[in-house]
């Protein structure tokens, strides 16, 4: 009871001492202001990476395993992977027939090259020779017109499927389907538009709505086969089964490449937590960064409250002399000096979340979607009285430890 | 007995020279007594209201307050016995400039703990003992000398303390004020309230009953005022 009579009395105190000097509390919440602004918007950013990423990936599939002949995320080790043999059809119809287990087995390759419809020119677009498995092994499915079908694959149909930027930026207003266009020197009819999927173009990845899927027999006769370097898209029977999957994977493949138990796998299996693990790592480095840069700017901010609070106590030293004259003891004392410190980093913490809202809102227009989440808030709240009582603690010692007889002579 | 002070030394150092303020003072003071401390400049009164008003201890010897020995506590229990047992009026008021009267008469209540009903109640009570009822909104700042120490003197009361300390209550009021001021004392005496008043004016000292004048930080003389304004009220009642 008595001690929630103390808070609640040194809160009063604190509030009546600020509210005394509104204009240099302002100032002093200035950088407590920017270091919460710089921390949720960094927290914000790295919140909006991810999701986009996580996002993007998504198409990949949780349960989905690729095989290829290097891995995805490795750290420099070419020469150990140069000289693998590249993975062929032929291996992929094996797979298909051995692994029984596996719902689809899709051989894909890909390459760049030019499309143009009428006058429009698009350069460097990414081509992918896939087969009618395509939809059943990746999240995107065509938002009008058709995939790609087993006739297609199996009669080499000069005929593609294309995303859904592809479609606004060579065709804008045009039905496309139908229409006929040109991949490289070849004509391709259009069977199909992909709905959007959101790219993954913001991280040097693929951006799969700027991808053309023609069927992968035409593609080998159009642009050539026989060195060409396949992966092969292996969807498991669930995400649960999964680890178990690619050890059964991992051995039919060695089988098929008739490895002696003692060769290591001149062949990569990657899956979509690759890429969500090296995601993670390499984020995780920035974010830190990020925060580090921001809680310089904030022990700045907080160097500013204990600069003030050090002028607060000095002017403020007969005060203390009175209070602790009719029984303010020590605790009372620093109590009232931190609840000041922290309410004013609390202030320039609210302040600083409102002004971040600005500023995401800004981001999420401009740069990419973003928002700022309600543990993000309480954490920068949380912070930003943490700076507080770390700002308010010495002068607030100080004050607690003044000698009453000293501190009533104060002039 | 209200308290009873026995052989007290104060010793200060002072860049590395022990420099003397109380040289074995000794003083009984009982309940109800009305008793001024004089003394000129450096005689060691002021070192002797702090120890008195436990805002210091003694280098050596014995403080008892109400029969309790104070002499050795510590900060953090001193603070507690001023709290409850000692009132305070200071020569320049030390009210909190930003709080208004009530808050000021209130804060030693907070500091004890009470409820804030009870606080309202012990303070507003105060307030009306010095005639302030209608000022109780007001800042220090708005008030006049007299009307600020009265203020000061309502804090004192309280926490119903068993001393007052006065010192030099009136020195910062004109002549008038000052007789006002001194009024509310001897009331404050008259309804049981032990009071010590710190001063070296003659006129102010004559309200006591007792008079302890200090040399050197020694007690010079120490001797019941027969002529005392009051003493022929006493005597008769």
């Amino acid at each position: 009871m008595r001690n929630i009579t103390d808070t609640f009395e040194s809160l009063k105190i604190a509030l009546q001492a600020i509210k005394a000097n509104k204009a240099r509390g302002l100032l002093t919440t200035l950088g407590i202001i920017i270091g919460i602004v710089a921390v949720v918007t960094t927290m914000t950013a790295a919140n909006g990476l991810e999701n986009s990423f996580k996002e993007s990936i998504s198409v990949l599939g949780s349960d989905v395993l690729y095989v290829s002949r290097t891995p995805w995320v490795h750290s420099g080790r070419w020469f150990e992977f140069r000289n693998r043999q590249n993975l062929t059809l032929k291996e992929a119809d094996k797979l298909k027939t051995q692994l029984k287990r596996a719902v689809a087995v899709n051989p894909v390759t890909d390459t760049r090259r030019s499309i143009k419809y009428r006058s429009r020119v698009i350069d460097d677009v990414s081509i992918v020779g896939t087969t009618d498995k395509h939809i059943v092994v990746s999240s995107g499915v065509p938002d009008y017109g058709r995939f790609l079908n087993h006739y297609d694959v199996e009669y080499k149909h000069f005929v593609c499927v294309i995303g859904s930027e592809v479609k606004k930026r060579l065709f804008d207003t045009v039905d496309p389907i139908n229409k006929k266009m040109k991949i490289g020197r070849y004509d391709f009819r259009v069977v199909g538009v992909m709905e959007q999927q959101g790219g993954a173009g913001m991280f040097g990845g693929p951006n799969f709505d700027m991808q053309i899927y023609i069927p992968i027999t035409s593609f080998m006769k159009a642009f050539g086969g026989r060195d060409r370097d396949f992966d092969f898209v292996v969807k498991a029977p669930s995400t649960e089964v999964l680890p178990d999957f690619e050890y059964e994977l991992v051995g039919e493949m060695r089988k098929i490449r008739k490895l002696k138990p003692t060769d290591k796998d001149d062949f990569s299996i990657n899956q979509m937590s690759t890429l969500v693990a090296a995601y993670n790592n390499v984020m995780g480095v920035v974010v830190m960064i990020g925060l580090l840069i921001t809680g310089v700017s904030l022990f700045v901010g907080g160097i500013g409250v204990m600069n003030i609070m050090f002028v607060s106590v000095t002017e403020r030293t007969r005060e203390i002399g009175i209070r602790k004259a009719i029984g303010a003891k020590r605790r009372t004392i620093l109590t009232q000096f931190l609840f000041e410190s922290s309410v004013i980093c609390l202030l320039g913490g609210l302040v600083g979340v409102i002004f971040s809202f600005g500023v995401t809102a800004l981001i999420n227009s401009t740069v990419m979607p973003a928002s700022i989440s309600i543990p993000i808030v309480i954490i920068a709240l949380a912070i930003s009285v943490l700076v507080g009582v770390f700002s308010g603690i010495i002068p607030a010692y100080r004050a607690s430890r003044l000698n009453p007889i000293e501190a009533l002579r104060y002039e | 007995m209200a308290f009873e002070i026995d052989n007290i030394f104060k010793i200060y150092q002072m860049g590395g020279v022990e420099v003397p303020a109380l040289r074995g003072v000794s003083l009984r003071v009982k309940k109800n007594e009305y008793i001024a401390i004089m003394g000129p400049s450096g005689s060691g009164k002021s070192t002797l209201m702090n120890i008195i008003g436990c805002l210091d201890t003694p280098t050596s010897g014995h403080y008892f307050l109400e029969g309790e020995d104070v002499s050795t506590l510590k900060d953090d229990q001193l603070a507690v016995i001023r709290n409850k047992r000692i009132g305070f009026v200071f020569q320049t008021f030390n009210l909190i400039p930003r709080s208004n009267i009530f808050h000021n008469v209130e804060l030693p209540l907070i500091y004890s703990g009470l409820p804030a009903s009870r606080r309202r109640k012990l303070a507003e009570e105060a307030i009306e003992k010095v005639g302030l009822s209608d000022r109780i909104k007001h800042k220090p700042n708005e008030l006049s000398g007299g009307q600020r120490q009265r203020v000061a003197i309502a804090r004192a009361l309280v926490n119903n303390p068993s001393i007052i300390l006065a010192d030099e209550p009136t020195g910062n009021l004109d002549s008038a004020t000052g007789a006002e001021i001194m009024t509310i004392f001897d009331q404050l005496h008259m309804s049981g309230n032990t009071i010590i008043l710190v001063t070296h004016e003659q006129d102010i000292a004559e309200h006591a009953h007792r008079v302890v004048k200090l040399k050197d930080g020694q007690v010079e003389s120490d001797e019941i005022v027969r002529n005392g304004r009051y003493a022929a009220q006493e005597q008769s009642a």
